[in-house]
């Protein structure tokens, strides 16, 4: 009953339909280059240089793929992109969320400076601080394997953050009613607290993921063997350094790299809508 | 319960999987380092830092792999490093951590940055006069205090690309302008219009450092100071450039390419192809991919003179690490000298569309039998002149640039920009 009047609603307001158009055509903006990508990788390389270009590729040409599949170990770099986006993950998951817990319900000295540093951790780029840290890892000896590729991103500023907000929504009497059952600290944290942000936890799994997935620069810069770099690097290998580009290959690449996200972007989007509603509550 | 159980399950099969995932890659390379000492006495193993993606990228690791089977002294470990800025950045972190390569390649106009941060070997005691081989042409960014530290190896220069057909079609001779004004004169016979509009352009250029130089020169100017001290292009020898520029865009027989650096270059190379302009400046590099593509006779010609011929080279040199051990440089330097002898840098400049290094190269039946159009980049390295050998050009060059697209933009006179440029040189040089 409640859809089908709102649907009624929809189509007699004028105003829900200009808002419609202009979504629509927002949406169409993001859209297209992905589209326009995705149509490139299927064109032959005549079709790409072609003018005035066209939109669906004459011949789909499949052969990109498996060009770009073939410039190098792509399935090694497919391993090791899931094995460093997800390492990543859990290591930040295992710190951000007690730091958050502490942040959010914790009244210690120092409290806000320490929050104060995190927060500054947030608006540092990795290529002002890469030199001391390559250096460290070079200590080490772990420049050239997944460890340095992993380990320096283990606690994220931003996930501590967006936790910390999240669990300061939860009401004071759930975590009195959870100490009254003698429940530990420990078990609030896992039962209580995550549960109830899980919307946000999913959100910012999916940034960090993306993140990292994408990430050229650090692994660029941290190995030098293809037995431990990533998928981007495999990709921008593809690109000449000086004379003509072969884009379809290029864009074939871009597919490989993005068609995981899209598969993960696909299933978290449920929880993804939901932290976005709660949190601008 | 259930649901915790299985979270924990995921969670352990993570974490086992980075554990043997990343340990994985340790035991190949333990492996590795124990075969040469089993033998009595394995080959030095050296480290080659590349910058050349795509097709260019897997010549040169043919390349390096036919070094490799050839001989049983030296094992060249090469691997992709980015494009040259990315792999100047790792570069120099490497040497800060001490796990630099030994070989790297190193564009031209940033030699002297490294140079002059005591990062390079000087090459003097190794090469025992070898240097002579090479082109004079090209060792021009080669040397720093008088002491050699690179040597040439994938090394470009820019050429006027012509339409042939076009060129025919519309009654011009077809081996192209030779002069400033021809190629006024040429741009504005291609100049197509229909309707009021324009539907192909005479001439296009990207409005980048490395054309502005070459312009510069052949009005006779310099960019920098005989000293290195200051900037030199607020003069009339560096204003010309942007004046003539800035007439045949007024005129409507040239077109600006717009997108940010090397989008400008693709734009250009794009519309050639498209046969939307006539004749471009671009790089040799794109000779072979051109060529490809394009449905009609491409032609190239000299950049055309002012005053005279005159161009800059590009690309990059082969560089030593000064941090490298006596064992390793001479390794290294054993690899240097093959990858730029003459059997090899006929099929590397064939297959890669980059210039031979060697003198012998040029001679051979080889190069002369190979495109003519190839020919006239390397007859036109006579006029050739060193991109700045300067430290701060690293910086510099970038400054230059937006200044002058500013001007060609329209959003600042010829003399604002140049001075503006001068000004903020004068910071940077005294570094």
């Amino acid at each position: 009953m409640k859809g089908g009047s709102s649907l009624n609603r929809l189509a007699t307001s004028p105003l829900k339909i200009i808002e419609r158009i202009l979504l629509i055509l927002v949406s169409l903006i993001f859209v297209f280059p992905f589209l326009w990508m995705m149509l490139t990788a299927f064109k032959t390389l005549p079709e790409v240089f072609r003018f005035p270009p066209t939109l669906l590729p004459e011949v789909w040409d499949f052969s990109n793929f498996l060009k770009a599949w073939e410039s190098g170990p792509f399935l090694k770099y497919l391993l090791n992109s899931f094995i460093v986006a997800v390492g990543v993950l859990i290591l930040q998951f295992l710190t951000a969320v007690p730091a958050a817990y502490a942040f959010a319900r914790y009244r210690f000295p120092g409290r806000n400076l320490l929050f104060g540093i995190t927060l500054i951790a947030l608006m540092i780029p990795p290529q002002v601080i890469f030199l001391p840290i390559y250096v460290q890892m070079s200590g080490w000896g772990l420049v050239n394997t997944l460890w340095s590729l992993i380990l320096p991103y283990g606690a994220s500023a931003f996930g501590i953050f967006l936790l910390r907000q999240s669990f300061m929504q939860v009401p004071d009497e759930v975590i009195e009613a959870a100490r009254l059952d003698q429940a530990s600290e420990w078990k609030i944290i896992w039962k209580i607290m995550v549960p109830i942000a899980k919307p946000v936890l999913v959100t910012f799994g999916l940034f960090s993921f993306i993140y990292h997935w994408n990430d050229y620069f650090w692994p660029l810069i941290m190995t030098n063997s293809d037995t431990v770099r990533t998928l981007p690097i495999g990709i921008s290998m593809l690109k000449a350094s000086e004379g003509s580009q072969v884009w379809n290959v290029i864009m074939a690449g871009n597919m490989i790299l993005v068609f995981p996200i899209l598969i993960i972007f696909f299933f978290a989007q449920r929880h993804i809508i939901r932290a976005f509603i709660y949190q601008s509550k | 319960m259930k649901k915790w159980k299985s979270y924990f399950l995921v969670l352990t099969l993570s974490v086992t999987a980075i554990f043997t995932g990343c340990s994985n890659q340790e035991v190949p390379s333990a492996a590795e380092g124990k075969q040469p000492a089993a033998e009595q006495k394995g080959p030095v193993e050296i480290d080659f830092w590349y910058a050349v993606g795509g097709h260019n990228g897997e010549v040169l690791e043919g390349l390096v792999k036919k070094f490799n089977e050839s001989q049983d002294e030296v094992e060249v470990k090469a691997s992709y490093q980015g494009d040259y800025y990315e792999n100047h950045s790792k570069v120099l972190a490497a040497v800060a951590a001490g796990n630099q390569p030994d070989v790297t390649m190193v564009e031209i106009g940033v030699i002297a940055a490294f140079a002059d941060a005591k990062v390079l070997a000087d090459l003097g005691p190794y090469t025992e006069g070898d240097e002579e081989k090479y082109i004079p042409g090209l060792m021009k960014n080669s040397y720093w205090n008088d002491k050699l530290v690179a040597v040439p190896f994938n090394r470009s220069t820019p050429l006027l690309y012509l339409n042939r057909d076009m060129l025919e079609k519309a009654g011009l001779d077809p081996k192209g302008p030779k002069t400033w004004e021809e190629l006024r004169q040429y741009s504005k016979a291609l100049t197509k219009q229909e309707g009021g509009k324009t539907v192909s352009f005479g001439f296009s250029t990207p409005i980048d450092i490395w054309f502005y130089e070459a312009l510069v020169f052949q009005s006779g100017g310099n960019i920098l100071s005989e000293d290195g001290k200051s900037l030199a292009i607020n003069s009339p020898e560096g204003k010309a450039p942007l004046e003539f520029w800035n007439a045949m865009i007024k005129e409507g027989i040239m077109k600006a390419p717009p997108g940010e650096k090397y989008n400008a270059w693709d734009v250009a190379k794009q519309d050639f192809i498209n046969e939307q302009v006539g004749m471009i400046f671009t790089s040799t590099g794109d000779l072979k991919g051109l060529k490809d593509n394009a449905k009609f006779n491409v032609g190239a010609a000299f950049l055309p003179a002012n005053k005279d011929f005159g161009v800059p080279t590009g690309g990059a040199n082969l560089v030593m690490l000064a941090k490298s051990s006596e064992e390793e440089k001479k390794a290294a330097w054993k690899f240097m000298k093959w990858i730029t002898e003459t059997e090899q840098t006929i099929p590397w400049s064939l297959e890669t569309g980059y210039m031979p290094v060697t003198q012998k190269a040029v001679e051979s039946d080889e190069m002369k039998a190979a495109d003519p159009n190839f020919r006239v980049a390397l007859d036109q390295l006579q006029y050739a002149k060193p991109r700045p050998m300067v430290p701060g050009y690293k910086e510099l060059q970038e400054v230059i640039m937006t200044e002058i697209q500013r001007n060609v933009l329209g959003q600042a006179t010829p003399d604002e920009a140049l001075s503006a440029a001068a000004e903020k040189a004068q910071k940077l040089l005294k570094k």
